[in-house]
């Protein structure tokens, strides 16, 4: 027996450095990652969880192709937009739970953010599902293997959305490595900080903490297709609001069009653009902001570029009132 | 070197976008540089005279002539730097011109402050293809090689006064390697543009270039190169008609040998199309 204790001390050993390099989360603060805190929870893995960064990644490639489409070593992506012409980087609400356009709109205004037709990066690794709800309407199938896969969804934003190539595994992986710098923090959740101290330790309730946990963000970002009025004249039937088409007009269409930065079609707050514009919002025409913001705008042989549609959850029927209330202004 | 250090002070949204819509106003080179990374594709088209003893039915107001057609690209390397290749059929003594441009913008005008102005600088270099004739008399007899080219230099000075009104004045330098013996090489000249911008898709443009040559007088057949355009602006496809007594497209060309009059009809239809690619 004797011969066995130095064995048995060994593994002991191996056994309590084992259970001491267990990640744990100490104490949850404002900082602390939500992941950190589901995973200590008990909820397994997301699919798009990085162990190791394959050779020439990293998460500064990563970023450089997220805002300016390439890097060092790096092929442009696309010639005609990157991933922040239609995504931000940061959070768009200040309740993630939130997802009334009109709050997204004042947060942006506050914020000096662009009010985007697409989600924000900002917490995209702690969604779970992708290309959600009507996307299936515009492309079909491809948004089967996308739909539940981060490294899929990029992909087919890639090729599709930024109408570009497809990246490389170890650009993917860069890409994804950036955007879990972009993580929720539980700071980000309205949880009061009293209420952290309950997720520190593993409970027979875990699922229901997880459950909670979640309610105070979205794993999806619901999306709705809508059409433009059917009388055009009429509009929505709604009073627009001037001064918050302003902000539409200026932190939305501007983004893309002003100096031609993601688009030909080349706008400014000037009058000349703004005439140009709301004389043709009750029109049944290419240049309709009703026609372009419900269905995007589409490609045109030998220049790929389009602009994508803004679904209800990301303009408001009310909005794109204001927005013609801003640009019929006299 | 300070100026040096104001123009990269310079951030893109603090200078005035589109003093003028296009790279070109009508004959003449505007301030404008292509943003980086758009290539555009132009096609430019002068047809015969409207009026006088060519013009008129006997050729449908010029429409059945082309006194020169350019086709070729520019590519926007940086938002500054903009470099350029086409080939045009030329109008004057040399002929099946491909020229080459490279237009840098040095100073954009200020939004806020900042320089009153947009400076471009402009540099050219047209090479006749033109098959070489066995006349000395003749300038396509070129007894070197070196006779086939023509430079161009310009500084462009340009200030968008508003929304609407732009106008650019840009003195120039047009060298010709081989000219007849009564002509001389070297040719200062001075363009002024102007853009009124009348709808965001409509806008009338005009040009002209002054060379100061004791050659290039009436009394010698020679005439004020001076064009009237419109521009029709669709997004990401600049359409322009315009009136012009140039029967030559580039600078190389045009600026020493305007030989058409405006009071004798000698004045012709042209038009520009320019369509931009990301590339």
């Amino acid at each position: 027996m004797k011969k066995f204790i130095p064995f048995l001390l060994f593994l002991g050993t191996i056994i309590c450095c084992l259970a001491m390099t267990e990640r744990r989360v100490a104490a949850v603060n404002g900082d602390t990652p939500v992941w950190e805190v589901l995973r200590e929870l008990g909820e397994p893995s997301p699919n798009h969880i990085i162990t190791t960064l394959p050779e020439k990644a990293s998460t500064e490639i990563g970023r450089k192709i997220v805002h300016f489409g390439s890097a060092k070593s790096v092929k442009k992506q696309s010639a005609h937009f990157v991933c922040t012409s239609c995504h931000n980087t940061e959070k768009e609400f200040g309740d993630l739970s939130d997802t009334d356009p009109q709050k997204r709109l004042e947060y942006a205004a506050e914020n000096e953010l662009p009010f985007l037709p697409a989600s924000p990066l900002y917490g995209v690794v702690n969604r779970s599902s992708f290309y959600n709800g009507d996307y299936e309407k515009k492309y079909g199938d491809l948004v089967i293997p996308a739909r539940n896969d981060l490294r899929a969804a990029i992909q087919l934003c890639a090729v599709e959305c930024s109408q570009g190539r497809a990246l490389k595994n170890w650009e993917l992986e860069s890409v994804l490595s950036y955007l879990w710098t972009l993580e929720l923090k539980m700071g980000d959740l309205k949880i009061p900080a009293a209420e952290y101290k309950k997720y520190t330790t593993q409970k027979e309730d875990a699922a229901d903490l997880i459950s909670e946990i979640k309610s105070y963000y979205h794993i999806d970002s619901p999306a709705h297709f809508v059409a433009p009025p059917e009388d055009r004249k009429a509009g929505y039937g709604l009073k627009g609001d001037a001064a918050n088409g302003e902000n539409i007009y200026k932190l939305s269409c501007l983004h893309c069009h002003e100096d031609q930065r993601y688009s030909f079609f080349d706008l400014n707050d000037g009058k000349l653009s703004r005439k140009l514009l709301g004389k043709h919002f009750p029109r049944y025409s290419y240049y309709s902001a009703y026609q372009v913001i419900r269905y995007g705008a589409p490609s045109h042989p030998g220049k790929s570029a389009y602009m994508p549609q803004f679904t209800s959850e990301k303009m408001s029927d009310q909005q794109v009132e204001d927005l013609r209330a801003y640009l019929t202004k006299k | 070197m300070l100026m040096f250090s104001f123009l990269y002070s310079q951030e893109k949204s603090d200078i005035e976008y589109r003093t003028f819509k296009d790279t070109r106003v009508i004959s003449t080179q505007s301030v404008e540089t292509l943003p980086a990374g758009k290539m555009d594709f132009r096609i430019s088209h002068r047809f015969g005279d409207l009026a006088g003893s060519n013009g008129g039915w006997e050729t449908f107001y010029g429409l059945e002539n082309a006194t020169d057609i350019l086709i070729g690209v520019d590519y926007g390397v940086t938002d500054r730097l903009t470099i350029g290749l086409n080939r045009s059929k030329g109008s004057g003594p040399l002929r099946r011109l491909v020229n080459g441009t490279l237009k840098y913008k040095l100073i954009g005008q200020g939004i806020k402050g900042g320089s009153p102005l947009t400076l471009t600088l402009l540099g050219g270099a047209s090479i006749s293809t033109t098959k070489k004739i066995n006349d000395p008399e003749l300038l396509s007899s070129f007894p070197k090689t070196a006779h086939r080219m023509i430079y161009n230099v310009q500084v462009l000075f340009a200030r968008k006064f508003s929304e609407r009104f732009s106008l650019q004045i840009s003195p120039g330098y047009v060298y010709r390697n081989y000219v007849a013996q009564n002509d001389e090489n070297g040719l200062f000249n001075l363009g002024l543009a102007a853009r009124l911008q009348l709808t965001k898709v409509f806008g009338l443009i005009m040009d002209t270039t002054v060379p100061f040559s004791d050659l290039r007088t009436s009394e010698n057949g020679y005439y004020l190169p001076l064009g009237f355009g419109l521009e029709i602006d669709t997004g990401g496809h600049v359409f322009q008609i315009n009136l012009t007594n140039t029967t030559g497209l580039a600078p190389t060309d045009y600026i020493p040998n305007t030989r058409s009059s405006w009071a004798d009809g000698e004045f012709r239809l042209g038009f520009t199309i320019s369509r931009l690619f990301n590339l």
